[in-house]
């Protein structure tokens, strides 16, 4: 028997309160029999270190500590045994709040920078929800059981809600609800977030810094949170529940079966960690008027697999992919981090294929290098239908013509195909010496819209990919 | 009996049978409006059309109990036919026509559950029964696919495929297919013209001899040879491994590659063979490889990759794959398990 591959990956979470870090040994394994092409999937995940949670160093209210929390981490792997470059794949998070400071950007890729060669920058409050159900487990537990489970994640700053239904993610929405929009400073208001100064004057509650604190204005305040919360739950919205709103309103389309609460706030419900460290904020408050509000009571509350951590956790164990194991790639031109997808369909025929690839990729061109700056992209490449190999040659040539047309020539070639095809296209264009590198791989499922990072290429052949559905909102 | 006939006629029963679940998709806006409501299938006619039915429903047994039955089913599950992958459906000149009424359980318990275990699995399951038996379309489609079985095992490979490839070709010592069959121990050893031809047209000691042969399935080598051996070429091309002459042994078994190793002393042999087929499908092929064999090489030392072709691994990625198991086998200078203990 051949030995099982084994990587490290690592998640960190830095959020609105806590910062937090995990690291994680993934075992890979060849599936396939013997007898057939070879199929690498991760087979097991193993938790090797957990870091305390840590206060999010910050310098002031709009900027982050970056020194302390490039040395935090730094501390935690010394602490691990691990070296940034023991780091083959995983996820840094910047969520809730913190996403919104002036240097949350910078942050983010300085840390996927310094913290390992392949970890990838994420963000965007509709990740952290589908992020955090997958750490807390109610992604798995929809999966199991088929039921239409909504996990919501509460931090300090953000609800992040994710609805899957039988292991399908049926949509995502985000609330300015956590522990820290009212901060305390003994027994005075420090800090009023603007949303619930907005939420304050609908209830009309007058509310400064420096005041007293008082149940007078925190039990309407949280008693309000979790209202809207179950009005967003049961897909009843009103205009009035809009104050607390951040993005979208609530995409999924079917009713929520069961309800689970992971992050800080959840802590304070079902109290996993040991510390009962005061955050001198209203987190316990907004805790119990979830538990005392009624109509969340309709539905049956299941304990998360974790609270505080579900969105590390998450990050660090479920955002990597493998790809097919038959693939083309160019090592010299891995790691590629955060590009965009752009998807062609092919409706299962060939038919105007010299067109629509010419069209996919001037319109390719069009989003995402729109200045001609050289900025390059994946074209994934669906639908195909069942390719002779006269098919693939055409192909090849219909796809290097396209690609004449980008700005940077100097860009390698990146496609991702659904279909198990990776090897024979990309040495197909290959042979075609067009000059370009190719980075050529399958069996990812990405869509539109989506981001990639394709990590470097590991021993058992394959390379992790990382999908992430926005990086940044402007 | 005439083979041809038999199929001909069942596949005209399985379309029929195809046609009326399509018609049937349609759910009937009123059962009891009358006239032009339920479709009958005009076996008299010589244009083949559906003609309007109303009160002499029961007229027809066969279409009566038929479309009850696929009223029901339809109803049941929510257009199966939605969930059935594509790439399937889309190969037209395959044999075998794709099981169009996935799930023939009337009424399933759980039709999302069945649909979810049907689409994992070409095999047969949740193809319903009819009291004890199989109902007719599963036994229909189990006749046909068996009789495309037989078809592979007795068919021959077209010699134009073989001359557009140039492949020449050779024979081994079975004469004809029942001896072949009978035999396994002739379809191992080359004919002596074989030999003489091969020693006077292929090069000698090339790096990777290339051969096929239809085994056991001539369908196999017919729909996959082309496409999996062009692709095998364009990999070796790219990693400058050189190949010798290829060529055609029919009637062939995996160890008739043992002799080419005694008379062409290649250093790895590639031999592109058709599978014994199966009720799922009568076209895949496997590829063996095998670091210099030679008379008494032992199996454990010859490797395999299977299951190619359309539902399987696609052959043009088989090909492309294949040259990184050549060159493997050449750096290590082993193959199968000897290979796998240098490897570490």
């Amino acid at each position: 028997m051949e030995r099982n591959e084994q990587i490290i990956s690592a998640g960190i979470d830095i959020g609105t309160s806590t910062t937090k870090l995990i690291l994680s040994r993934f075992t890979l394994m060849n599936t396939a029999g013997s007898s057939h092409v070879p199929r690498i999937e991760i087979i097991d995940k193993e938790i090797i270190y957990k870091s305390s949670i840590y206060r999010t160093p910050l310098l002031n209210e709009t900027l982050i500590d970056m020194k302390s929390v490039l040395g935090l981490v730094e501390q935690e792997y010394k602490k691990a045994g691990v070296r940034p470059q023991d780091i083959q794949t995983g996820a840094v998070i910047i969520t809730g709040e913190t996403a919104t400071k002036q240097n949350a950007e910078e942050m983010l890729h300085l840390l996927s920078e310094q913290a390992g060669e392949f970890l990838v920058a994420t963000a965007g409050p509709d990740l952290e929800g589908i992020i955090a159900g997958k750490g807390s487990g109610a992604f798995q537990r929809s999966k199991e059981t088929g039921q239409t489970i909504a996990n919501i994640d509460i931090g300090g700053g953000t609800a992040n809600i994710a609805v899957y239904q039988a292991g399908l993610l049926r949509g995502t929405c985000t609330l300015n609800i956590g522990g820290r929009l009212i901060e305390f400073d003994n027994d005075r208001v420090k800090n009023i977030s603007p949303p619930v100064r907005k939420l304050l004057m609908q209830l009309g509650i007058t509310l400064a810094t420096g005041d007293g604190v008082s149940f007078d204005f925190i039990r309407p305040v949280t008693e309000a949170m979790a209202r809207i919360l179950v009005h967003i739950l049961q897909r009843k919205m009103t205009r009035d529940d809009e104050v607390l709103l951040l993005g979208h309103p609530p995409d999924w389309k079917v009713p929520i079966d069961q309800i689970m609460f992971s992050g800080g706030v959840s802590e304070c419900i079902y109290g996993h960690e040991p510390s009962s460290d005061s955050y001198a904020d209203i987190g316990v408050h907004l805790a119990k008027a979830l538990q005392d509000n009624p109509e969340l009571q309709d539905w049956e509350w299941i304990p998360p697999a974790e609270t505080v951590r579900a969105t590390v956790l998450g990050a660090g164990t479920q955002t990597t992919h493998i790809s097919g194991a038959t693939i083309q790639v160019d090592p010299a031109r891995l790691p590629l981090k955060n590009l965009p997808v752009y998807q062609i369909g092919m409706d299962r025929n060939l038919e105007d294929g010299s067109q629509k690839v010419k069209n996919a990729i001037q319109q390719a061109i069009q989003v995402y290098d729109p200045a001609l700056e050289g900025k390059n992209f994946v074209l994934y490449l669906t639908d195909l239908p069942f390719l002779r190999f006269r098919d693939v040659q055409q192909l090849g040539n219909w796809l290097i013509d396209a690609y004449r047309l980008q700005p940077n020539q100097t860009n390698p070639i990146v496609i991702v195909l659904q279909d198990d095809l990776a090897k024979v296209l990309g040495q197909t264009l290959l042979a075609m010496q067009s000059d370009r590198d190719v980075i050529c791989i399958d069996q990812i499922l990405v869509e539109q819209g989506d981001y990639l990072d394709i990590g470097n290429k590991l021993q058992s052949e394959v390379v992790p990919v990382v999908i992430k559905t926005l990086a940044f909102h402007s | 009996m005439n083979t041809e006939l038999i199929e001909t006629i069942t596949k005209l029963i399985l379309e029929k049978i195809g046609d009326t679940s399509e018609e049937k998709e349609v759910p009937p806006i009123s059962s009891d409006s009358g006239a032009g409501m339920v479709k009958l299938w005009d076996h008299l006619s010589s244009e083949n059309h559906y003609m309007a039915a109303g009160t002499e429903k029961a007229a027809d047994p066969y279409s009566a109990l038929n479309s009850d039955e696929l009223v029901k089913l339809w109803g049941q599950a929510e257009s199966p036919e939605t969930n059935i992958p594509c790439s399937e459906t889309a190969v037209e000149d395959t044999i075998l026509p794709e099981l169009q009424t996935r799930i023939g359980v009337s009424s399933p318990l759980n039709a999302e559950a069945l649909q979810d275990s049907v689409t994992k699995t070409p095999a047969r399951v949740g193809v319903g029964r009819a009291g004890l038996r199989p109902k007719t379309e599963t036994w229909l489609r189990f006749r046909l696919d068996h009789g495309a079985a037989v078809d592979a095992v007795y068919g021959n490979v077209p010699e134009e495929l073989l001359e557009s490839l140039k492949f020449f070709s050779v024979s081994t010592m079975a004469d004809h297919k029942e001896e072949y069959i009978r035999r396994p121990d002739l379809g191992r050893k080359l004919s002596e013209q074989a030999k003489m031809t091969i020693r006077e047209k292929c090069q000698f000691k090339s790096k990777v001899q290339i051969i096929a042969s239809d085994g056991l399935s001539s369908q196999a080598i017919e729909k996959n040879l082309e496409d999996v051996y062009l692709s095998f070429l364009q990999s070796l091309d790219q990693l400058g491994i050189g190949y010798g002459t290829p060529f055609y042994i029919e009637k062939g078994r995996v160890a008739s590659m043992d002799e080419v190793g005694e008379i062409l002393e290649p250093e790895v042999v590639v031999l592109f063979i058709g599978e014994r087929p199966g009720l799922i499908s009568s076209e895949s092929l496997s590829v063996y490889l095998c670091y210099k064999p030679r008379k008494g090489t032992i199996e454990a030392d010859r490797m395999v990759i299977s299951n190619i072709h359309t539902g399987g691994i696609p052959p043009v990625e088989a090909g492309a794959y294949l040259g990184s198991v050549v060159q493997k086998v050449l750096k290590y200078q082993a193959s199968g398990v000897s290979l796998v203990h240098k490897e570490g």
